[in-house]
């Protein structure tokens, strides 16, 4: 690919830089091991749904239901632990309840033509509201004394927690399976053009169901790594910030919105900023308030600095004739 | 100074690539221009300079003697300058008295007065237009004419028409052309950029052709004929051997029977339509647009479904086949290669290998799950080389190409698909005419190794040229059959119209 050499994911990995260099200049408790360490924890769930949302949105879908299915999954299935289930058959049942919501999406999506923006804030919806009101009966439930989940929040290995190994090694799935599996590159066909994938004889259909599903089952992952650090599992995240979060970071890095562009990479990218500009805020007390006015800040200067360095001329707007 | 637009010695790159460079070119008042050129030879950014949508990096423009430069098309409009777009640039979910007056509206608006002065306008035209009809529900020839009527209306001193015929049937061709007359008598200067020779020859004043972004020669019309055009246009003399008929060979034999179509039928578009595809040979399929050519094709390659009642049947070698989605057809052998390369072909952010090796890996010749890059480099350069595709390197994107070598492209793709049947819907269109050679050569080496080939094309000399034999399809269904030997250009066109 020999697109312009200064895209959005340059830019935005400069800014990273030149933010951690200076916070590593002027605030104090910034670089050091335990803080360096803490940045990549603070952001390992976010990139993790992060991964799920850049498969999905990569294939030119959207999934507003992510936050939805992480909290509510791994809230029925402590529910359930909590009330006596088998562990094993509780697990059973919740990962067949994510992938049925995965799949009733992709579904939704791909057969029924609705677009995915409704389905999944729908669906999302629906997740939260039945399980909220049918299955458990508080906001937040915890996790039980030494169940494995806790175990797992507790392991450290060279002092490094479980959730970094779990996002590093997520990220290393998602690379193989977009760059050298088969079903990975169709993400990038149907993304860049649906029609003339259908038109070659790809499963347009079929892989965009799968791509729902994965980003479901990666929810869910993400849902009990939040279980595992805090010992209990808050639902009230649905109302949070966390959804436009894991959109920013997605689309940060230079995946665009419009399909067949990005990977792994720019969500790395994406998840660096952001980790790297949360904690600096947080070490130098910016109010929470203001913090957000930052984040939007940081997005719309790398979509403009884009706009400006990448004109979308006529000739990358209408090819053809010159 | 009867110049109403002079062009003095103006270039304009692309990321560092001269598109045009150089070129004078002058307008003078009251004339039809045609401006010719292959693709890519920068016709239309010249003209596009001219209508403020691009912006020259040198040189001057010279409007009414005055030097100018326009920032944006509505600038240039203002100035008497419009120009109707190859694809048209007309809002589809609008009414067409709300497209004419777009972009002039006032303030407020009343729809009911707009479309009264809309009908009147129309009709002072000789336009059958409905001004409350939505754009997205008419054909393209009326979408046109609402262009058209679109430039006319905003007092145009200037129009600039890029393949303005390219989707008009030959009536429609004929009224568009005694409207450029009527144009033309009122004191409106035209351009009028063109693939087809014949009518740049037949409507024009004067010709100025363009290669490689560079201005050749600019002539009276009478001082031009097909031969010196092509020989201009390509720098060498090919126009012979490209559509010479058959280039004296014989026709070839039709071998196994593989495709029996029997009374297949999908809502109005086809309607009991039987035909039979061979091998070894090139059967052409000729029909004007809307005759449901694309359709009944699409139905054969598992893109569209026919009627599940009464939809009749299609057997692939004595096996009926129904498809559901094109993966299957191909699985089978049959390959689509589709007219509309930019909506259904190419993948736009993706380079060549990467778009070759999408259909490799969806026929699942491509062994195993793994997609290795060193594969993808080495199919670009293998099919780089056999199809001749000009590039710049084996990694440019597709959307650097000229219109020929991705129509190479997207035909490399059906083929690493091994196909038994193969279908080229308008091989030709919007394709340069060196690259025209080289894509009916390898037409005809496809069916030279024995495989199916059916063309469809709206072009008659290419379907004479190509044939072994030729079906012509009108509304909806192939209504008679010639062999290249009793097919004339008369006879063809009298079945698909009458």
């Amino acid at each position: 690919m020999n697109a312009s050499s200064f895209n959005q994911e340059r830019i935005v990995l400069i800014a990273t830089i030149l933010i951690a260099v200076s916070a590593s200049v002027f605030l104090s408790g910034f670089l050091n091991v335990p803080n360096l360490i803490s940045i990549v924890r603070s952001i390992s769930v976010l990139g993790i749904l992060a991964l799920g949302m850049a498969i999905v949105i990569i294939g030119r879908g959207i999934d507003l239901s992510m936050v939805a299915i992480m909290a509510m999954s791994v809230a029925w299935y402590l529910q359930m632990i909590n009330d006596g289930y088998n562990d094993y058959l509780a697990l059973m049942l919740v990962i067949t309840g994510v992938i049925a919501i995965g799949a009733l999406n992709g579904f939704l999506v791909a057969y029924a033509d609705v677009p995915p923006i409704f389905v999944t804030l729908a669906t999302g919806l629906f997740v939260f509201g039945y399980v909220r009101s049918q299955l458990i009966p508080s906001d937040a439930v915890a996790v039980p004394h030494g169940h494995w989940l806790e175990l797992m929040g507790q392991f450290r290995l060279f002092n490094i927690p479980v959730d970094v190994f779990i996002f590093i090694a997520l990220s290393f799935a998602a690379f193989i399976f977009l760059r050298f599996t088969k079903w990975g590159r169709y993400v990038y066909f149907a993304g860049d053009n649906p029609a003339a994938a259908r038109n070659i004889g790809i499963p347009v259909r079929p892989m965009q169901v799968l791509r729902y599903v994965l980003a479901a089952l990666i929810s869910f992952i993400a849902g009990l790594l939040t279980a595992a650090s805090l010992l209990s599992i808050q639902t009230r995240v649905i109302n949070s910030n966390l959804l436009y979060d894991v959109i920013l970071v997605t689309v940060i890095g230079g995946i665009g919105l419009s399909g067949g562009k990005g990977g792994v990479r720019n969500v790395l990218i994406g998840s660096a900023l952001i980790g790297i500009l949360l904690n600096v805020m947080t070490i130098a007390d910016i109010s929470l308030l203001s913090q957000n006015l930052i984040k939007s800040t940081i997005l719309l200067a790398a979509i403009i600095l884009d706009g400006v360095l990448n004109p979308r001329d006529e000739q990358t707007a209408q090819q053809g004739d010159i | 100074m009867n110049n109403i637009i002079e062009m003095d010695n103006v270039s304009k790159f692309y990321r560092k690539v001269p598109a045009i460079r150089n070129v004078d070119f002058n307008l003078r008042k009251g004339e039809i221009h045609a401006l010719l050129g292959e693709n890519g030879a920068g016709k239309s950014t010249l003209t596009k300079i001219m209508a403020g949508v691009v912006e020259a990096n040198e040189g001057r423009m010279l409007y009414h003697g005055k030097q100018v430069s326009y920032a944006s098309p509505h600038e240039a409009l203002k100035a008497g300058i419009a120009m109707v777009f190859q694809e048209t640039s007309l809002v589809p979910s609008m009414s067409v008295a709300q497209n004419l007056y777009l972009g002039s509206e006032n303030f407020l608006n009343r729809l009911r007065g707009i479309n009264i002065s809309a009908q009147q306008f129309l009709q002072s035209l000789n336009f059958p237009v409905d001004p409350k009809a939505m754009v997205a529900t008419l054909g393209a020839a009326s979408r046109q004419m609402v262009e058209i009527a679109r430039a006319v209306h905003h007092n145009a001193e200037v129009i600039i028409f890029d393949e303005p015929t390219a989707s008009l049937t030959p009536e429609e061709k004929r009224h568009f052309f005694a409207l450029l007359r009527r144009l033309q008598a009122d004191g409106v200067s035209l351009i009028f950029i063109s693939h087809a020779l014949e009518e740049a020859l037949e409507i024009s004043d004067r010709i100025t052709i363009l290669r490689d972004g560079k201005h050749i020669m600019t002539g009276d019309t009478k001082d031009f004929d097909r031969e010196k055009i092509v020989a201009a246009m390509v720098g060498r003399n090919l126009s012979e051997e490209l559509y010479s008929k058959h280039a004296g060979k014989p026709a070839r034999k039709a071998g196994k029977k593989v495709l029996s179509v029997n009374d297949i039928s999908m809502g109005s578009a086809v309607r009991n339509t039987s035909f039979s595809v061979f091998t070894s040979q090139v059967t052409g399929i000729f029909g004007l647009i809307g005759s449901g050519r694309t359709e009944t094709f699409k139905i054969v390659s598992g893109i569209y479904k026919r009627d599940f009642l009464r939809g009749g049947s299609v057997e692939l070698e004595d096996k009926p086949i129904r498809y559901l989605t094109p993966a299957e057809a191909i699985r089978d052998g049959i390959v689509y290669v589709t007219e509309d390369r930019k909506g259904e072909g190419i993948f736009e952010t993706m380079d060549i290998g990467e778009n070759l090796f999408g259909g490799l890996l969806a026929s699942g010749n491509n062994k195993g799950l793994v997609v290795r890059m060193k594969d993808v480099r080495k199919l670009a350069s293998q099919w780089i080389g056999q199809l001749n595709i000009k590039t710049i390197n084996d990694n440019a994107r597709v959307v650097e190409l000229s219109g020929g070598n991705q129509q190479k492209v997207v035909i490399g793709k059906g083929l690493t698909q091994n196909p038994r049947i193969i279908i080229f819907d308008e091989p030709t269109r919007g394709v340069d005419v060196g690259a025209i050679a080289e894509i009916h050569q390898l037409i005809n080496d496809l069916a030279d190794k024995g495989i199916a080939v059916v063309v469809i094309s709206s072009y008659l000399p290419e379907i004479l040229n190509l044939s072994d034999r030729i079906l012509v399809c009108r509304q909806g269904r192939i209504v008679e059959e010639f062999s290249p030997d009793e097919a004339t250009e008369e006879k063809i066109m009298y079945a698909s119209v009458h």
